[in-house]
């Protein structure tokens, strides 16, 4: 399709201001940066929002142009990156908990702290347990960090931040855009589901975090394209990668690998009745059923075998829940699972509206597929149905039929929400194709052809409305849906995140301490000694963030601030450990907690770290004091 | 137009890595990022070899197994398999050893020597069709 001259110059314009302002979306998040917040909520700039809406409008009119494919997808994929890098740009250390997990294994990778990986190695730990523990996805993920952080020379920290937004951001579009193509609809419709992957809030999230988990989702993505073609094809290079995908999905996370591998044994199973020389009959579909139940049931139980190479795993199936909660949540956990502790009604309708689309257009798929047996793309379809039913029953096992998981149940949404996007797409496009049919038959060059009347008042209304609609209304309608999703997946509630002088405070230890220290403080001191140190550094001791040691010292610390503790500590450290530090906070234990921490310690003769105060906004919000082992 | 067909032919000369040169280029930047990583330390450089190394393998990856594919969806391919070698050759790695300077250093090489060989086994495949 070519473009006239002026049609191209409004495409450039549309372009030039797309960039502008999604480059001017970049600088909000970095002006929006912080030193101490809860949400990103809490401190973005309030015109992110709006400007993120325009550049979504505005990248929505140049994906129904006839642009070049490869611009548009390079446009998607910075729009992309745009909106999965909030907790990176704004928080000083990204999002708290298991993001900064992560980072505790890596940085001991990076700083050469460890041999072997992470494996949290002791002399009782089986072998089995030990290799699981040496190809876990957190050892993948460190490899990949400390790879590119010593390419970049940069330190692991930024790395570590970005590496999933960025890989996310690139990667998951041009798989939705292949994934959709597979469905044999148009290159435009491909397009918008790359967009379209982002008004799933579960799998925005997840694009956000740097946790192996996240990169075991994009893996998997790609394998599922790949079973999609090989389901239409036999060319060997396919299988291959759809293999590899899979292998690399399971190195990344096993819940992601288990339901690559479940997704893989389906497609075989429908690669072979494909090729039966009679679909139809009972043998072919009995075995079609028995393939569909035995991927489904996968998941539920690797989590049980799960135990046999990880000690902290205790699934089990159980009735429990069922004589436990009244039936009114029951019914709730089954149709939408966490939703029903506590969100409001937009959030759990933004979470909802994808998937529920995306399975009533399949619905109608697979009705119009009865009429139309020849369809090319017929067992495409059944495939990601069937795929789509495995992700929703598996997550209801998961929540109402086990107990003991080792991971949230929520994750699973993110299998669905992948299915569920080219459905998506391709829905809102069948809707377009259908006003610009319309729209054609009544437009004056088809009546001049056809020799019809000239239009009424109505109809020209209706051309109008409809024109109005397609040009407008519809890019307006999704522009907010994706705007507003991202409220949906960025959390409201949160504990205060890693702050500024928390991570202050630990560089300031670790850049004037010669000898091996140790560091007694709460499971946020923990996490902010993660992001500098790593964790159980041997030379710079930060305990485990489940340590029952840990937590015990640190309420002794807090109970009666002494040497006693601090001495204890250091004895606990399995190495020479010669200096222990103590670091309390003010927001974490409150002002009146604060204050009589540090009147106790100064009793108790405690000294307070040269230069170990810090301040915020001119209060103070966090002390440091130590402990020196005499040597004599 | 012009700038496409520049592209083009970058392509083209990495893709037929004639007396290895493509491969000999990406080895000289791996050394480039050994020695900045040990003496230099620049941001700028290691910025610069990242680009060019990854650009290089790749485009030698992308030829490799996605040849049919159009040129974005080739490159894009080409680009996950090099972070999936990468990490898979640097999980090794670490398991056996530990991921330190000159142990990344035979990462990066080892990742280059199986793109590069991949790239010359299919193209030779596809001279003898």
């Amino acid at each position: 399709m070519t473009l006239t001259n002026q049609t191209s110059k409004l495409l450039r314009i549309s372009e030039l201001l797309y960039l502008l302002s999604t480059a001017f979306s970049f600088y909000l998040l970095i002006a929006s940066r912080t030193g101490e917040a809860h949400t990103v909520w809490q401190v973005l700039h309030p015109a992110f929002s709006s400007t993120l809406f325009i550049a979504t409008f505005l990248l929505l009119t140049i994906i129904f142009t006839a642009e070049k494919t490869t611009h548009k997808l390079l446009f998607i994929i910075a729009h992309s990156i745009l909106i999965h890098s909030l907790f990176s740009i704004i928080f000083p250390a990204g999002d708290l908990s298991g993001q900064q997990m992560a980072i505790g294994r890596t940085r001991l990778v990076f700083d050469n702290a460890v041999l072997h990986g992470w494996t949290g190695w002791r002399p009782t730990m089986p072998v089995s347990t030990f290799v699981f523990e040496m190809f876990k996805g957190i050892n993948l993920q460190a490899a990949l960090s400390t790879i590119f952080a010593r390419m970049f020379n940069v330190d692991i920290l930024y790395v570590h931040l970005f590496l999933v937004p960025v890989m996310w951001g690139a990667f998951i579009p041009v798989a939705s855009f292949l994934t959709t193509k597979t469905l044999g609809v148009s290159e435009n419709a491909s397009i918008l589901s790359s967009l379209l992957v982002s008004v799933f809030p579960y799998a925005t999230y997840f694009g956000a975090i740097s946790v192996p988990n996240s990169l075991g989702f994009i893996f998997f993505f790609y394998s599922l394209y790949f079973m999609l073609r090989h389901l239409s094809t036999n060319d060997s290079k396919t299988t291959y990668c759809m293999v590899i995908f899979s292998v690399f999905s399971f190195l990344s996370h096993y819940l992601t690998g288990i339901m690559s591998f479940s997704l893989l044994f389906l497609t075989l199973a429908f690669k072979t009745y494909e090729g039966e020389k009679k679909p139809s009959s009972i043998n072919t579909r009995i075995l079609l059923v028995v393939s569909f139940v035995v991927c489904l049931s996968l998941l539920p139980l690797s989590f049980i075998y799960l135990r046999f190479f990880q000690s902290a795993s205790n699934a089990v199936f159980t009735l429990d829940k069922f004589h436990e909660l009244p039936l009114r949540e029951i019914v709730g956990l089954f149709f939408l699972g966490e939703l029903v502790y506590g969100f409001d009604l937009k959030t759990i309708l933004l979470v909802i509206a994808g998937p529920m689309l995306a399975l009533l257009w399949m619905i109608c798929q697979l009705y119009r597929l009865k009429r139309n047996p020849d369809d090319k793309s017929r067992i495409r379809i059944y495939f990601l149905f069937t795929a789509f039913l495995i992700t929703l029953v598996d997550y209801r096992i998961l929540k109402l039929f086990m107990s003991g998981l080792p991971i949230n149940e929520e994750r699973l949404w993110v299998f669905s929400d992948f299915i569920a996007a080219p459905f998506v797409a391709v829905a809102i496009f069948a809707v377009l194709s259908s006003f610009k049919t319309f729209l054609k038959s009544k437009s004056p060059s088809t009546m001049a052809f056809a020799g019809l009347k000239p239009l009424s008042k109505g109809d020209v209304f209706r051309v109008l409305s409809l024109l109005l609609a397609i040009n407008v209304l519809i890019p307006v309608l999704l522009s907010g849906w994706i705007t507003l999703s991202l409220s949906a997946a960025y959390p409201r509630v949160a504990p205060l995140q890693t702050t500024w002088y928390e991570l202050e405070a630990v560089r300031n230890i670790e850049d004037n301490t010669p000898e091996r220290y140790v560091v007694i403080g709460d499971i946020w001191t923990t996490y902010a000694g993660e992001v500098v140190v790593g964790i159980s550094n041997p030379r710079a001791y930060y305990f485990t963030e489940l340590s029952k040691i840990g937590h015990e010292l640190f309420a002794n610390m807090t109970q009666d601030p002494s040497s006693k503790s601090m001495l204890q500590a250091m004895n606990m450290t399995g190495t020479d450990t010669t200096v222990a530090y103590f670091i309390i906070t003010e927001p974490r234990v409150g002002t009146v907690e604060y204050n009589r921490v540090i009147q106790q310690a100064q009793q108790n003769g405690l000294p307070t770290y040269p230069g170990g105060i810090y301040y915020y906004k001119g209060e103070e919000k966090l002390r440091i004091f130590y402990y020196k082992k005499s040597t004599d | 137009m012009i700038g496409s067909i520049q592209l083009h032919k970058l392509e083209r000369f990495i893709t037929n890595d004639s007396h290895f040169l493509a491969t000999l280029i990406s080895c000289t930047l791996i050394f480039t990022i050994y020695v900045n990583l040990s003496a230099i330390q620049s941001f700028a450089i290691g910025i610069i070899a990242f680009v060019l190394y990854f650009m290089i393998n790749a485009i030698f990856l992308a030829q490799a197994f996605f040849e049919k594919e159009d040129a974005f969806s080739s490159l894009m391919f080409g680009a996950l398999l090099l972070i999936m070698l990468l990490g898979f050759v640097g999980l090794l790695v670490m398991i056996i050893h530990n991921l330190d300077v000159p142990m990344f250093t035979m990462v990066l090489l080892t990742t280059t020597t199986i793109s590069s060989l991949s790239n010359r086994r299919m193209k030779n495949k596809s001279d003898t069709h």
